[in-house]
């Protein structure tokens, strides 16, 4: 058994910086087809996880993708308001295990303030406060677990919405009379209802001198609400209970005054855009990783022709054929699937960073993770490095060691 | 393969290279006894490295025999030429041919690495006696860090690592200085009849070739004795 490492490394050692260049040509195309495909699978596992808490959505009649977008994600939009009379009847609906008022328009030191219910902000029981309690009281706030407040602390609601991506001069808010005081803190979702603050839904249409869906003066918060003293919402979270009942609210709720549909499916329509975008991305990547093939290849057969010499000797001194072969393969091989590997942990670093950053502007945690796509592909690289790698080993055996001698 | 007796014998040798009408020479007999040491010259394109490749089975004859130790070189398949090179052959270059990148005691090695995965403990302390012989005194340094002369002293080290019974050397003086081109003489040659080696000499040297059994020219063709050799 021979042994080809010496001379492939003795090759590497002289050619540092080739072999640099190589390897990080090599990488670089991997890593920008792993980040591709992985970040766009992490934009479609986060978005969905952000959607799990909402099975059924109703809004007043008009773009879908808007109700999700501010309801599901939270970016608050001026959107037609259903009525309370709708919030009534879904309340109340056979099926129906909570129908929660999605209501906002104030926020806390950019924290968007949000009224709801408690079967909303616990997820009907199944997500207790991981500190405190959850608000049973008029003026009580329950936090996401990003809001940086302590238990107790005061709020003072302004209103308005905070665009920390904008400039001062766009934010139109002015401070209300009402205060809450902090009660709970929830666990974490990683999604953009960490960064909210829940209150009851009550005390958001008083303080926008709406009816408040109980008698005058009553301090009762939550169902049941007196639906002639129902104001609007911007939208209605339904937590079904089946899903066959979910499928029942859907089309009861889909008429001239509401429009009901599942998040789930209107993120799909997202997704199946996205991935046409996707296509072209892996297509753009693709061709990048076609050129860095096309490119090392050449460079390969430029070093090849500019060790033939080399190569002769080896085979005058008494390599076989099959060790000169091995040591072209090796060298060649071991450089291309060092780089699809170092390409794999690259563009998997940078899918962790894209995530970190792309976060923080649209809400909702990336989780990026290695998949099977991003694996197939540094290992095709690799793959077709390896058969790129015969073909100046191959010539090396058609090289007559004499011819080569006097290379 | 059969036994050597490290006996060179050619007979009715021809050389053409492809596309050509006329030989570029002829040997019709040539022989020469086991450790017998014999110096070649001839003009610039005479075909004396093409002789040497030859002898050492890299460019097949156009016709003729070439028998080393009684083994006819020209009928031997690709793959027993390069065990017969690996086992019975060293090769000198002029320009050493080391490979950078590897140490000097590597580059020794190296022939080692073509049969077996690690050389063996005998192997290593054959390199490092001869390394110390044509004294190199840092044989870590990497090739590319020592100087000509001290290249082709690793280069006859290398060529003798399996102890070969056939070393040729094709000017392997010539890109040294007069001081190396001495040193380098002598090792080879002490170092070739130390190991009753049959040893080949391509070379303009005239230095050299004074201290060698025989020399030979190649001229128009055919080779002329210069010197008491058997032809």
């Amino acid at each position: 058994m021979f042994n080809p490492f010496p001379v492939a490394i003795a090759d590497y050692r002289r050619n540092r910086l080739l072999v640099a260049i190589t390897l990080a040509l090599i990488a670089i195309a991997v890593a920008i087809g792993v980040a591709v495909i992985a970040q766009e699978r992490a934009l479609r596992q986060g978005s969905a996880r952000a959607a799990d808490d909402f099975d059924l959505l109703i809004g007043a009649p008009g773009s879908p993708t808007q109700l999700v977008l501010t309801s599901v994600y939270l970016k608050l939009q001026s959107i037609p308001l259903v009525s309370g009379k709708i919030l009534a009847q879904a309340t109340t609906a056979p099926g129906v295990r909570y129908a929660a008022p999605i209501a906002f328009g104030d926020n806390h030191q950019g924290y968007p303030i949000v009224g709801t219910i408690q079967d909303f902000a616990n997820r009907g029981g199944t997500m207790p406060p991981s500190a405190g309690r959850l608000f049973a009281h008029r003026g009580e706030a329950v936090i996401g677990a990003r809001v940086p407040l302590e238990i107790s602390s005061v709020i003072h609601p302004e209103h308005g919405q905070h665009h920390a991506d904008a400039g001062d001069k766009e934010q139109e808010h002015h401070e209300h009379a009402v205060i809450y005081t902090v009660v709970g803190r929830l666990p974490p979702r990683h999604n953009i209802w960490d960064t909210a603050i829940l209150v009851p839904v009550e005390d958001v249409w008083a303080i926008h001198e709406l009816p408040t869906g109980h008698a005058r003066g009553s301090v009762q918060i939550g169902p049941p609400w007196d639906s002639a003293r129902l104001p609007g919402v911007p939208a209605i979270a339904v937590k079904p209970e089946s899903v066959s009942a979910a499928y029942g609210l859907r089309g009861k709720f889909r008429s001239t005054e509401s429009m009901a549909l599942f998040p789930a499916e209107v993120l799909n329509e997202l997704y199946g855009t996205l991935g046409d975008v996707r296509d072209l991305m892996s297509l753009l990547a693709l061709a990048t990783q076609a050129l860095v093939v096309l490119a090392v290849l050449l460079a390969l057969l430029v070093g090849f022709l500019a060790r033939v010499r080399q190569f002769a000797v080896l085979r005058a001194i008494g390599a076989s054929s099959a060790y000169v072969f091995c040591v072209i393969w090796l060298e060649v091989s071991v450089l291309v699937a060092s780089g699809a590997v170092l390409g794999l942990a690259l563009g998997y670093g940078t899918s962790w960073v894209l995530s970190g950053w792309i976060a923080t502007r649209i809400g909702f945690t990336l989780p990026p993770s290695m998949g099977y796509e991003e694996l197939l592909l540094a290992a095709s690289l690799a793959g077709i490095g390896l058969i790129i790698a015969t073909l100046p080993a191959l010539l090396s055996l058609r090289q007559p060691i004499a011819e080569g001698l006097k290379a | 393969m059969t036994i050597l007796d490290d006996h060179l014998k050619i007979s009715d040798l021809r050389f053409r290279f492809a596309g050509q009408t006329a030989d570029l020479f002829r040997v019709e007999h040539l022989a020469l006894a086991p450790g017998q040491t014999l110096g070649i010259r001839g003009a610039s394109g005479a075909g004396k490295t093409t002789l040497l490749h030859c002898l050492a089975g890299i460019e097949p004859v156009s016709a003729g025999s070439i028998r080393w130790g009684g083994q006819e070189i020209s009928s031997l398949s690709p793959s027993a030429l390069t065990r017969w090179r690996q086992q019975h052959l060293g090769l000198v270059f002029q320009d050493f041919h080391l490979v950078e990148g590897l140490s000097a005691l590597d580059n020794v090695l190296l022939p080692a690495s073509f049969s077996a995965w690690r050389p063996t403990s005998m192997l290593r302390e054959r390199a490092d006696a001869l390394l110390k012989r044509v004294d190199i005194g840092s044989p870590s340094r990497p090739a590319e860090l020592l100087s000509r002369g001290e290249r082709q002293r690793v280069a006859v080290a290398r060529a003798l690592l399996f102890e070969p019974k056939i070393v040729l050397a094709d000017e392997p003086t010539a890109s040294l200085d007069p001081e190396n081109r001495h040193t380098v003489s002598r090792l080879l040659l002490d170092l070739a009849r130390e190991h009753g080696a049959t040893l080949i000499v391509i070379s303009h040297d005239a230095a050299l070739l004074e201290q060698l059994d025989g020399q030979l020219e190649l001229r128009d063709g055919a080779l002329h004795t210069l010197e008491s050799v058997h032809v």
